[in-house]
């Protein structure tokens, strides 16, 4: 594909893969790709030494000595276990509350006339890129009344405000892209509506339910906002909160905090290069409609 | 769900006589429970949203022209308002989060659209191109409290960035990046939250320029435009929609950023860096002024509209017209 800067080296004569520009922008590139990852790097490196090497003077750019006692400390004290599980509990429920509904909407968005549904989309998709702080202290004492306040359900079902716009607007498209034809042919072939949604749609579906899944998930886990105010206390505490306890702490533990900060960004990673295509369609869908 | 079958007996049966008149109800019935079970399909996810954002956001417009004494509300009308626009520290936190916001959306875009047209360069493979449009956007994934602590690391007294500065650029002392002036403290903020935040204008951009016809360069390139020109002439106008959508969500969202504020400076130093959010959460949550920290949200909230209003306007008429490609 031509680019839009590129045939400078075109023009002085040397030929596409070796030309001047095509080694200029590989190595900023490169060095781009550098600075970015370093900060990762680094996190890992300081959960994985001894301090003295992170802290000292030059730093030690590479490792020297690998440790595993940050990992055996937060992994041996069931407090820093209990963040973990935390994070784990709420995502996942985050994601399975956020799919279930998202896909019953929208498939009743898809496939039936709903009276006003281009509205109605599009405010679900206006109310979703509003700040979360504007509507926490209402939030809060709504959560306090009605008893969810200090529970997981609180915390899940303010994420699932946030990531069931995404979810509504990707499985909409989803389910759009697949042909009424195959519902209909299969309730001609004795299929009652709900075996043909069971049998046809569902199986055609299951990419993109993983896939909004995955966005819902990654959303509660890294949500801090909402883990702050709807609850108290270390018992419900997820990562996110446990990590942003640490800046005010006076005795300051960077090796066990850093091996926490991996053990949260680690299954990020996992995810991301798993389902990379999906966590690019949930960043894309308030930005490009299909 | 309902199942919903065209032979089940719970349609009225179509006798011999009146068979058009049955067939007529019959349709209709059927129309009208289709309709029901549309309606009932969306019913949960949407009752859940106006349950828990489109209440709380009349609650807080409520509550802004209230105030708790006593353990009771009571309306003072537009006195949080008056009590605002006279409040040397609103005006202060509007301040911070536009020297906040602006210089991080210009960073986004430009870091943004640089490594978009790296990454659309011929000279990538598309397994090299999306290798490294993966390790590019990692940073996107990561929670503000993860990246706000690996940054604290880097940007320790005796962390690395420190090193270098104090080292390669002859600084005599290491810089206190995030407690030191309040200018630094800012820039800090800003880069961090580039960092964080560049990769979604780079996966939008590179969807853009992926869509541009290379015909259209052919043709530039045939009337002699050289890359500048071809860059200003061509592969700006075209992207010209998707930045225009790009800039606008995330200035909402970068205009919302709350959590690195709340982790790094606490408002700090000077309450330089108190951002309009954060004086939300300040004032509401902290200090548990509930009335003026939701007549201050308010005004944030209305503001936000109106750009997610023309926003949200643009993309409809884009979908309806087929003009625009988002």
């Amino acid at each position: 594909m031509a680019s839009a800067l590129g045939g400078f080296g075109r023009r002085l004569g040397v030929q596409s893969y070796f030309s001047l520009y095509g080694l200029l922008s590989g190595l900023l590139m490169f060095a781009g790709v550098i600075i970015v990852l370093f900060p990762i790097a680094w996190m890992v490196f300081a959960s994985m030494r001894p301090l003295a090497e992170t802290f000292g003077s030059p730093p030690a750019w590479i490792p020297r000595e690998v440790t595993g006692d940050a990992y055996a400390k937060i992994f041996s004290d069931p407090r820093q276990l209990r963040y973990q599980l935390n994070t784990y509990i709420i995502s996942f429920s985050t994601a399975i509350l956020s799919v279930g509904l998202g896909a019953l909407a929208a498939y009743g968005f898809s496939r039936f006339r709903i009276w006003g549904s281009e509205f109605i989309l599009l405010t679900i998709m206006a109310l979703q890129m509003l700040p979360g702080v504007s509507i926490i202290i209402p939030f809060y004492n709504l959560a306090r009344s009605a008893g969810v306040w200090n529970t997981y359900l609180g915390m899940i079902m303010a994420d699932t405000v946030f990531a069931l716009a995404i979810s509504i607007w990707l499985l909409k498209s989803y389910i759009d892209s697949i042909p009424t034809d195959l519902e209909e042919a299969a309730t001609v072939d004795g299929c009652n509506r709900f075996q043909a949604l069971y049998k046809i749609v569902l199986p055609l579906l299951a990419p993109g339910l993983v896939g909004t899944g995955t966005f819902a998930f990654l959303y509660a886990w890294n949500d801090f906002v909402f883990a702050t105010i709807l609850r108290n206390g270390h018992e419900l505490m997820p990562m996110t909160v446990a990590i942003g306890n640490f800046f005010t702490q006076a005795n300051r533990d960077w090796n066990a905090i850093m091996a926490l900060n991996t053990m949260a960004t680690l299954p990020l990673i996992a995810i991301f290069v798993f389902l990379q295509r999906w966590v690019i369609e949930g960043m894309t869908a308030g930005a490009l409609k299909e | 769900m309902p199942p919903e079958t065209g032979h089940t007996g719970a349609s009225p049966p179509a006798s011999g006589v009146n068979r058009g008149a049955g067939q007529a109800r019959r349709s209709r019935w059927l129309m009208i429970r289709r309709e029901l079970t549309g309606y009932s399909l969306v019913a949960p996810a949407l009752l859940f949203l106006i349950l828990l954002t489109v209440y709380p956001l009349m609650r807080t417009v409520q509550m802004s022209f209230t105030d708790l004494k006593a353990g009771e509300w009571i309306f003072v009308g537009l006195e949080h308002y008056r009590e605002a626009l006279d409040d040397r520290w609103f005006w202060n936190s509007v301040r911070a989060v536009v020297a906040f916001t602006v210089p991080a959306l210009v960073l986004h875009l430009l870091i943004g659209l640089g490594f978009a047209l790296l990454l659309n360069e011929t000279w990538f493979s598309t397994g090299l191109r999306n290798f490294m449009r993966g390790l590019l956007i990692l940073p996107w994934v990561f929670s503000t409290p993860a990246s706000a602590l690996m940054w604290a690391l880097l940007l320790h007294q005796t962390g690395p960035v420190n090193y270098v500065v104090v080292r390669i650029l002859g600084q005599s002392a290491p810089i206190p990046f995030l407690a030191g002036s309040p200018r630094l403290a800012m820039s800090s903020l800003v880069a961090i939250n580039t960092w964080l935040s560049y990769p979604f204008f780079m996966i939008i951009i590179l969807g853009g320029l992926q869509a541009i016809p290379p015909e259209l360069y052919e043709a530039a390139k045939v009337d002699g435009a050289n890359a500048l020109k071809r860059f200003r002439h061509v592969t700006l106008p075209q992207l010209r929609t998707i930045l225009l959508a790009v800039t606008t969500i995330d200035f909402i969202f970068t205009f919302g950023q709350l959590d690195l504020v709340q982790l790094l400076t606490r408002g700090g130093p000077l309450r330089r860096t108190e951002t309009i959010t954060y004086y939300v959460y300040k004032t509401g949550m902290l200090d548990g002024n509930l009335g003026y920290g939701s007549a201050v949200s308010t005004m944030m909230l209305l503001t936000l509209l109106v750009i997610i209003v023309v926003y949200v306007k643009l993309l409809s008429r884009g979908g309806e017209s087929g003009e625009t490609s988002f």
